[in-house]
């Protein structure tokens, strides 16, 4: 047996966006144990939740836990209130989350391919990423009037209107992309440079897939067609609007660029379909219930299944709320995947994990 | 080389995460891409606090991560600037009065720059660093500024050598 | 969402009849505080369609042991781990300070502690 040495990386290290630590025990370069500490950022969120705020006031809080895909929490905490309240919001409503969310997926799955390619030290891409994704943002901030943390969801509805002229400004914007998302695609599948850092590397099975739970693009990766959007469509209509499960099967990094490109031909499609046929209704459902009983709700972020449970007694403030985030389910199949790399591939393995540690952590 | 003069003019900067909810941490890197492009004023993101001038930090302060900011504080050279982005790194915002949250950074560590704005916008962050530049100058060139030719001059009367002090002390020391 | 009420003594047995690895997919674990018992909640999903949600639960003191899922369901560590320093109580083969720091206040999630 050859000499051990623990290397870390983290807390605060320039591959890393957020605050994670990675003790990695290696052994010629590879690496054979991991141990992770992913809970930097824990803030006691579900506590506030259940004391400081009422439940009205809660969509709000709970789009601060992270400001990657605050809208899908702000969404999933509406409808668990929603079904607290025994209400059932408008058609409108229910596309215009829809068409926030996907547009949400653009910019945090552009993000994380970025991050991918600057940590597998391809700086050119990254910029020509970050250059492509900022489209995004600025349609995010036509239809929600902030770049980020959207306050879009509220109980009972949405909080704003898609005006006529933004979604044909959408409609356009996302035909000047298509051909930059084809260029983009072309060098992740053809580079070669970016292959050698990305093929075979922080590989994951199938068998391991099921055996440790993993959601998201990380399973799907694998080739487990995991996606809560094909599971559920009692709250959103996904199928309604064309969606799709995308898979591939090696479960490398490669693999889960892939995925995430390919998510991005879908989410375009959604969108499309939904500003073609935006249904005329109401915005919001108006209703003086108090949250009563228990419900939870499973809603695709992007980085995999968001899963909510509220408790109500019929006052304002709920009793219970208790929010699992992806990345959380993710954690114990990231360190699986670690296993046998090298140390130096360890940062591009880090990024194509997208771990979204404030979701995790709350 | 005058490195002095380079450093003048392109300061590096330290990004680290408090606690945040990554809202602040996805426009600073916005802030790195071509859109708006800090690299103009010869910014470029270092991971090294040995080797950067601006911090940037984000987030509340949480329990765990405290210790680590004052260390990374204390390991950045001086002269050095720190910006606050977000209205949770400067007050606590939303998440003032949870359980594992200090509310703001400045009770740990001084800030000179408060960025404002839940998320901020990447037009304000540059604005910030900008302010920060300035500072950084100024302190610079606190710290450049000779002592010695602020205080005044010494008569020729009283004008003391080192012989004379070690013949002053010597009765002492024995 | 289907419920399922089970004891301490009867939980392994229950979860290993029912988790199929590549039928279930176990979320999360969560507590609920209902006067002076708590209520343990395991929850589960499938990968059919359409999906359901199952969700096993047992009452309990706060002072009692409660069995791992450890050997049935490998990655339910990470959830054991939340709850042992957010509930305060007690789960086999769980230490302290994964959430928390290790000097914290016990329990934070806890109404009357």
């Amino acid at each position: 047996m050859a000499k051990q040495y623990e290397i870390p990386i983290g807390a605060q290290h320039i591959s890393l966006l957020e605050p994670l630590h990675f003790k990695f025990t290696t052994e010629n370069e590879k690496i054979v144990n991991t141990e992770a500490n992913v809970f930097y950022v824990h803030r006691g969120i579900e506590q506030a939740c259940v004391t400081k705020f009422k439940f009205r006031q809660v969509s709000f809080v709970v789009g601060r836990v992270c400001g990657l895909c605050s809208i899908s929490h702000s969404t999933a905490y509406s409808q668990v209130a929603e079904k607290l309240l025994k209400i059932d919001i408008p058609i409108r409503a229910k596309y215009l989350r829809m068409l926030v969310i996907e547009l949400d997926r653009i910019h945090s799955h552009l993000l994380c391919l970025s991050h991918v390619a600057e940590n597998s030290g391809f700086e050119a891409l990254f910029m020509k990423t970050m250059q492509y994704r900022e489209f995004s943002m600025e349609l995010l901030e036509a239809v929600c009037g902030n770049r980020i943390q959207y306050d879009f969801a509220i109980v009972g509805g949405v909080s704003r209107d898609l005006k006529p002229e933004v979604g044909q400004t959408i409609l356009k914007r996302l035909k000047t992309f298509m051909p930059q998302l084809e260029e983009i695609v072309d060098i992740f599948k053809t580079n070669w440079t970016l292959s050698l850092k990305n093929k075979g590397a922080g590989i994951i099975n199938k068998e391991m897939v099921y055996r440790l739970n993993a959601v998201g693009p990380f399973a799907r990766a694998a080739g487990v067609p995991i996606d809560v959007r094909n599971e559920t469509e009692d709250l959103l209509p996904w199928k309604e609007v064309g969606f799709e499960v995308v898979t591939e099967t090696s479960g490398d990094v490669y693999a889960r660029n892939l995925v995430r490109l390919k998510e991005l031909y879908v989410s375009i499609r959604i969108i499309e379909n939904i500003i073609n046929g935006l249904p005329e209704s109401a915005l919001i459902t108006e209703t003086k219930a108090f949250p009563e009983g228990e419900a939870t709700v499973r809603l695709e972020a992007p980085r995999g299944e968001l899963f909510y449970y509220a408790k109500g007694n019929k006052t304002q403030v709920l009793e219970r709320l208790k929010i699992k985030a992806p990345t959380f389910s993710n954690v114990a199949a990231m360190r699986a995947a670690f296993e046998g790399n090298e140390y130096a591939s360890a940062p591009a393995i880090i990024a194509s994990y997208d771990p979204c540690l404030s979701c995790t952590a709350r | 080389m005058k490195l002095a003069s380079y450093r003048k003019k392109s300061p590096w900067i330290l990004h680290y995460n408090a606690g945040g909810c990554n809202g602040c941490d996805i426009e600073i890197l916005a802030c790195l891409g071509p859109k708006y492009d800090i690299e103009r004023f010869g910014m470029i993101n270092t991971g090294n606090p040995k080797q950067s001038d601006i911090l940037l930090v984000t987030g509340p302060v949480t329990k765990r991560s405290r210790e680590r900011l004052v260390e990374i504080y204390a390991q950045m050279p001086e002269p050095k600037v720190v910006i606050s982005c977000g209205a949770c790194a400067s007050t606590g915002g939303v998440f003032r009065g949870m359980y594992n949250c200090e509310g703001g950074i400045d009770q740990y560590i001084p800030v000179d720059v408060y960025v404002c704005g839940c998320g901020t916008r990447p037009e304000q962050i540059i604005d910030g660093v900008v302010q920060a530049l300035g500072i950084l100058e100024k302190k610079t060139k606190e710290l450049e500024e000779s002592v010695r030719l602020k205080k005044e001059a010494v008569n020729e009367g009283k004008q003391l050598n080192r012989r004379n002090i070690a013949d002053e002390i010597k009765p002492l020391l024995s | 969402m289907k419920k399922i009420e089970t004891t301490l003594e009867n939980l392994k047995k229950d979860i290993g009849a029912f988790y199929k690895e590549d039928l279930h997919h176990f979320m999360v674990m969560n507590a609920v505080e209902t006067g002076d018992k708590m209520e343990i909640q395991w929850f589960f999903s499938d990968y059919a369609h359409p999906c359901e949600t199952t969700c096993f639960f047992a009452m309990i003191t706060p002072d009692e042991e409660v069995p791992s899922i450890k050997d049935i369901v490998l990655s339910s560590w990470v959830a054991e781990a939340e709850l042992v320093d957010l509930m305060n109580i007690k789960i086999e083969n769980t230490q302290k300070g994964f959430v928390l720091e290790p000097d914290f206040e016990t329990g934070p999630l806890r109404k009357n502690k």
